[in-house]
Formats: C-alpha cells, sequence, structure tokens
C-alpha cells in the first residue's frame, strides 16, 4: 500500500493535482483513496461530479462514531474522504486531523488499497499538521510549488518539517505560474535539497472548465494534453523509486538561486 | 538552568487560590474535568465553589466557547454569586480559546475576571500574578496592592529557586526527624532558664497550624521556667482583606492563651521579606534555642542546630540535606486549615505538651 501525502504553499493547486492524480490511478483500476484534510473542504468535489460531503469532523461533533462515517465513492470508486475541520479562528485543526487520521487508519485503511492520496493543508505548521506523517501513515512526500519564491520558501519549510520527522520527500511537482525560466529553477532547487522534479504540470485552462463542471480533467477531458500530463505524472510518481530525507537551504540562497536563474539584479 | 524533576504546583492552582484570597465565590476551570482536582477540593472546604466546563476532545477540535456560556449562565442562574473567576487550563489556552468574548456573550450579573493561564506558563506564581493583574484591572483591587503583592511572589519565586524546593533537580519526600527529640531539647532549655525564640514565618492559612507552637512553648515556659521570644508576621494591616482576616484571628488566639508580647515582621502574604526581618530580629535576641516554623529557607543565617517545621515533605528532605537535623515536618497542616477559623493544634505542639505533661527528660 502506497501512502502520499501531497504538501506545498497554500493556493499553489495541491487539490487539483491530487484529485488528478487520484482520479488517474482508478483509471489504470488501481484502489484508490483521497484524503482532504483540508478545512474548507472542498478537494473532493472533482472526483464527486461536484458534491460537498459532510467531513469526517463533522459528523463526529454531531455525536457520529467513528465507525460509522459513510466514505463517499467518487471517479471510477476512487474513495473520498474529508477531514473537515473548526470554524476560523476556534479551536485546533491540528488537533482534528490526528484524531482523524487516527480514526480512519484503524477503522477504514487495509491491505485492500492500493494508494492513499493526502491532500494536506498548506504548510506543516504544527503536530498536528504533520500528523499523516507521523507513526508511518504516509511514508513518503510529494511538494507542489511553482518557480516563485514565496512558493520555493513553503517548499524548503516543509522540507525543514520532513527533515525535522525524518521523512522521505519522493520529489517536487512544478505547478507552473509561468514565471521565468520555472522549469530549471524548480528543478535546481529540487537538486539543491537533495531531491528531484518529478513532473511539470503547465498551466491549461482545461482544468478551470473541468473544475466547474465539478469534474477533474481525466474525467471531463480525458483526451486533452493536460489529461496525458497528469497520466504521465501519476505513473512517474507509481514508478518512483529513489526517495530521501531532503535537506532544507538557507532561505537567503533560495532568491540567490531565483536572481541567478532569472537575471534580476 | 536548573532542570527539576518533581512535580511542583503549577500557575493554575496559585492562580485558584488567589481568587479565593480575593474572596470570589465561585471558580470555573475551563478546560478538562479532571484539571486541578485535588486543589479544587482543598478549595472547596474553604469555601469556593469550583466548577469545570469539562472538555472533551471534539471541544479541542472546535473551540468550548459554547460550553463555557453555557456554564457563566448555569451558574449565574443557580448560584447568583456576586465574582466569578475563569481559569483557562492547558487545554484551553494551547486551542487559543478566547475568554474574555464568551464572557461579553454570556452576559450575566456576576463580576467576571477571566484569567489566560495555562500549566507551562512558568513558575507557580505567575499564575497569582495573572489574576492580580486581572482583579486590578477590573477595579477590585487597588494597583499599588497588586504591585506590591506581584513584588513579593516575584521575590518568593526566586527564594524558591534559590534555597528551597527548585533549587535541586529531584528531592525525595521526607517526614522529618521525631518531634520526641525536639521536644525534650526544647523543654530541657527551658528547665536550665535558658532563651527560646520561636519564629513564625508562614504563607497565609498554613499559619493556622504553626501558630500552635507558640501555645506550646508558652505552656512549657509556665510550667518548667526559662525565657521566650515570639516573632511572627502577623501584621493584620497588610494584605487582602481575607488574609487580614487569618491574622486578626491568630492573634485574638494567642491573646487567648496569654501571649501578646509579638514582634511583628509583616503580613501573612509577606514571607519572601519577612523572612530577612525575622533573621535580624532573631540576630538581636541571640537565644539558645531557635524554633523556626513555616518556611524556614526563607529566612536568612540560620544556624545548622535550629528547630526548622515546615508542611512540605520535599522541603523537608532539603533541610535534612543541608544538614539541619531538627527539621520536623507538620505534613497534614495544608488539609486541614483550608476551613478554619483559628488556631489548629499542631504535632510538634502536642508532643511538648505530651513531654511536659509526663515530665519526660
Ligand atoms: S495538562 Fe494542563 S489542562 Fe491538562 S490536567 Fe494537567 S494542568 Fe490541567
Amino acid at each position: 500500500m502506497r501512502q502520499i501525502a501531497i504538501y506545498g504553499k497554500g493556493g499553489i493547486g495541491k487539490s487539483t493535482i491530487s484529485a488528478n492524480l487520484a482520479a488517474g490511478f482508478a483509471e489504470r483500476g488501481l484502489n484508490t483513496w483521497y484524503v482532504g484534510c483540508d478545512p474548507k473542504a472542498d478537494g473532493s468535489m472533482t472526483l464527486l461530479g461536484g458534491r460537498k460531503i459532510p467531513t469526517f469532523l463533522e459528523q463526529k461533533k454531531e455525536g457520529g462514531k467513528d465507525e460509522d462515517y459513510s466514505v463517499a465513492d467518487g471517479f471510477k470508486g476512487v474513495k473520498c474522504v474529508e477531514i473537515g475541520g473548526p470554524l476560523a479562528g476556534v479551536g485546533c485543526a491540528g488537533r482534528g486531523i490526528i484524531v482523524a487520521v487516527h480514526a480512519l487508519y484503524k477503522e477504514f485503511f487495509d491491505d485492500r488499497i492500493d494508494i492513499i492520496i493526502y491532500d494536506v493543508p498548506g504548510d506543516v505548521v504544527c503536530g498536528g499538521f504533520a500528523a499523516p506523517l507521523r507513526e508511518g501513515f504516509a511514508n513518503e512526500v510529494f511538494i507542489v510549488t511553482s518557480g516563485e519564491y514565496l512558493s520555493l520558501y513553503a517548499a524548503n519549510n516543509i522540507c525543514r518539517g520532513l527533515n525535522n520527522l525524518g521523512v522521505d520527500l519522493g520529489g517536487m511537482v512544478c505547478n507552473s505560474r509561468e514565471v521565468d525560466d520555472e522549469e530549471s529553477s524548480v528543478s535546481e532547487f529540487a537538486e539543491r535539497i537533495g531531491s528531484k522534479l518529478v513532473g511539470f504540470v503547465p498551466r491549461d485552462r482545461v482544468v478551470r472548465d473541468c473544475e466547474n463542471l465539478g469534474r477533474t480533467v481525466i474525467e471531463g477531458a480525458p483526451d486533452s494534453e493536460q489529461a496525458k500530463r497528469f497520466r504521465r505524472l501519476g505513473e512517474r510518481i507509481l514508478e518512483n523509486k529513489k526517495k530521501n530525507i531532503p535537506s532544507p537551504m538557507a532561505p537567503e540562497d533560495i532568491r540567490e538561486l531565483l536572481r541567478k536563474r532569472t537575471g534580476s539584479t | 538552568m536548573n532542570r527539576v524533576l518533581h512535580p511542583r504546583p503549577n500557575p493554575i492552582i496559585a492562580a485558584m487560590y488567589t481568587l479565593r484570597d480575593l474572596d470570589v465565590d465561585l471558580i470555573i476551570l475551563h478546560g478538562p474535568a479532571g484539571c486541578g482536582f485535588m486543589a479544587s477540593r482543598r478549595l472547596e472546604e474553604a469555601g469556593v465553589k469550583v466548577m469545570t466546563t469539562g472538555m472533551q476532545e471534539n471541544d479541542l477540535i472546535f473551540g468550548a466557547e459554547e460550553n463555557l456560556i453555557d456554564v457563566l449562565r448555569t451558574v449565574d442562574r443557580d448560584f447568583t454569586p456576586k465574582t466569578i473567576g475563569i481559569i483557562g487550563t492547558c487545554a484551553s489556552m494551547i486551542i487559543g480559546e478566547n475568554l474574555d468574548s464568551a464572557v461579553r456573550k454570556a452576559g450575566i450579573r456576576a463580576m467576571v475576571l477571566p484569567v489566560d493561564v495555562h500549566g507551562c506558563s512558568g513558575a507557580n506564581t505567575n499564575g497569582a500574578i495573572r489574576v492580580l493583574e486581572v482583579a486590578a484591572s477590573k477595579g477590585l483591587i487597588p494597583v499599588h496592592e497588586c504591585e506590591r503583592q506581584k513584588a513579593m511572589l516575584t521575590k518568593a519565586t526566586a527564594i524558591e529557586k534559590d534555597r528551597g524546593i527548585t533549587s535541586r533537580t529531584y528531592l525525595e519526600p521526607s517526614n522529618g526527624a521525631t518531634k520526641l527529640a525536639v521536644a525534650l531539647k526544647i523543654t530541657k532549655a527551658l528547665r536550665e532558664g535558658q532563651t527560646i525564640a520561636v519564629t513564625l514565618n508562614a504563607k497565609k492559612e498554613t499559619a493556622y497550624g504553626f501558630a500552635d507552637i507558640f501555645r506550646a512553648v508558652e505552656m512549657a515556659k509556665r510550667k518548667l521556667g526559662g525565657r521566650t521570644v515570639c516573632i511572627a508576621n502577623l501584621d493584620r494591616t497588610v494584605g487582602l482583606p481575607r488574609i487580614r482576616r487569618y491574622s486578626e484571628d491568630i492573634l485574638r488566639d494567642l491573646g487567648g492563651s496569654g501571649i501578646t508580647d509579638i514582634q511583628i515582621t509583616g503580613g501573612l502574604d509577606e514571607y519572601p521579606i519577612a523572612g530577612e526581618k525575622a533573621a535580624d530580629m532573631l540576630d538581636a535576641v541571640d537565644a539558645e534555642v531557635r524554633i523556626i516554623a513555616g518556611l524556614p529557607h526563607s529566612l536568612p543565617r540560620l544556624r545548622r542546630d535550629d528547630v526548622l517545621v515546615t508542611d512540605q515533605p520535599r522541603e523537608l528532605r532539603n533541610y535534612l540535606d543541608k544538614g539541619f537535623q531538627n527539621s520536623v515536618g507538620e505534613i497534614s497542616t495544608h488539609a486541614d486549615v483550608m476551613s478554619t477559623h483559628s488556631i489548629i493544634d499542631s504535632e510538634l505542639g502536642n508532643t511538648i505538651r505530651e513531654v511536659v505533661e509526663k515530665d519526660y527528660r
């Protein structure tokens, strides 16, 4: 059973990539789970035809038992779960993730599953957000980034977390923002932290179009160039053998790398 | 920094005691049901109602403001308290509960003192300081009183670190020397016409227990001869009303036993500075036997043959390890004094009485 966690700066497109990866795996006949960890709980929508499912924590709050929690069947049988979380400014989302991940593990996950994708909120900001990585729940991480400084800065911070936790990084995924020299910047960054770029996802409006219809690209535009790219990214992740604990850079060095690459003075 | 391994009271508990000193009618612990359980029992014996919001796992995740509002309204309706203290705990403070907002939304009649404090916020005295600051901001105590007490608490923390229970990595609790040896030493000195100085330097309510030694030694002197000197931090004009009441009660009882000539070193919340004054007075007396009860380590220039009386088993170990062989324990004092309004018998006092009555030598 592969268990991968997708981390990256907020708003970078983790949910799009996670959902398309899940759809791609399911299409190949793999028994796939998608676990959304964002409190806003809309990561699974494109796998469920635009439907928003009740979150694990909502049901728990209303007194539901862990084992009674209902799991939604999405595109090609992807099992979808949303963890959810408190209202903004209230309680502790991190604790929610810890509780939910433990319950999922105890009540739902078994050997028949081929792959679980954890779509994790923005950053490893505290022990709670690191929960999918603890105790070997997810044992491999992919970081989504663009070639922009802030997004690489966040990626570097996540590497700091992985380094602290002793968790392996499988590689980086570049979700293009169409900035100069983007692919090579991310690729160099990946090398510098002791990893590699496993895929480059160009910007394409078909993603938005499909999302507006509540579909992944794999489902909504299966023959598009973008769908092929997501499938290829999925293959490279499945085939990926090399993974190791990353060694983060000093933040000044990231700026330096970008200055050199893009020729900004 | 010195790592301390033995358990110590935390700021949550100190905050609860300080709310009691302010005579609040009711304390709500916003946290798990078991938090502060033992201390709560004691405080209930002292007449303060202690409630808990009983937080559960879901409350950690989703916040427990609703619970707190509900408990505030319930206790306001059912017990009509004039003042309520709310104490944050580790659980509620880590998840960032907003106590002020809950108080505002609850809209109740009682005056509420919300105290943002948790078990990990440093020395226990920090909890007391937080309460005093909130009380001052609400006009419940004058600002200068708040500042005076803060200075005292900071001093107390420094003494504990320097000479007390937090000066050592680990202290194994001890019950101290037997009281008989010490009682024999005292009666022998009196018989030989020597001077015994009895010093009380105690913290708040524990004085009700330690003050009994004055009575026992006084009785022994009348039977056996010798001379006694009494020194005590029983200034009835210092501190919060509740604490002054303690001094008042004790001085009244001592007067009833014929003890009126007492050198006063300060109030019952002033043991950190009163200890220094007491040491000066002891130097001036130059007694053959010196008894120091309460928190003896807050006195400088102790002598190895001093009789040290305290109620904390670890403090006793601390004294014994430092070579004070006449250290004796009044271990049950704290439990006994919580609900009293008059001096209670001490074990050392009773042993002295027995030695005198049965004429042990
Ligand atoms: S950990 Fe903190 S909140 Fe929990 S019981 Fe202990 S003192 Fe109370």
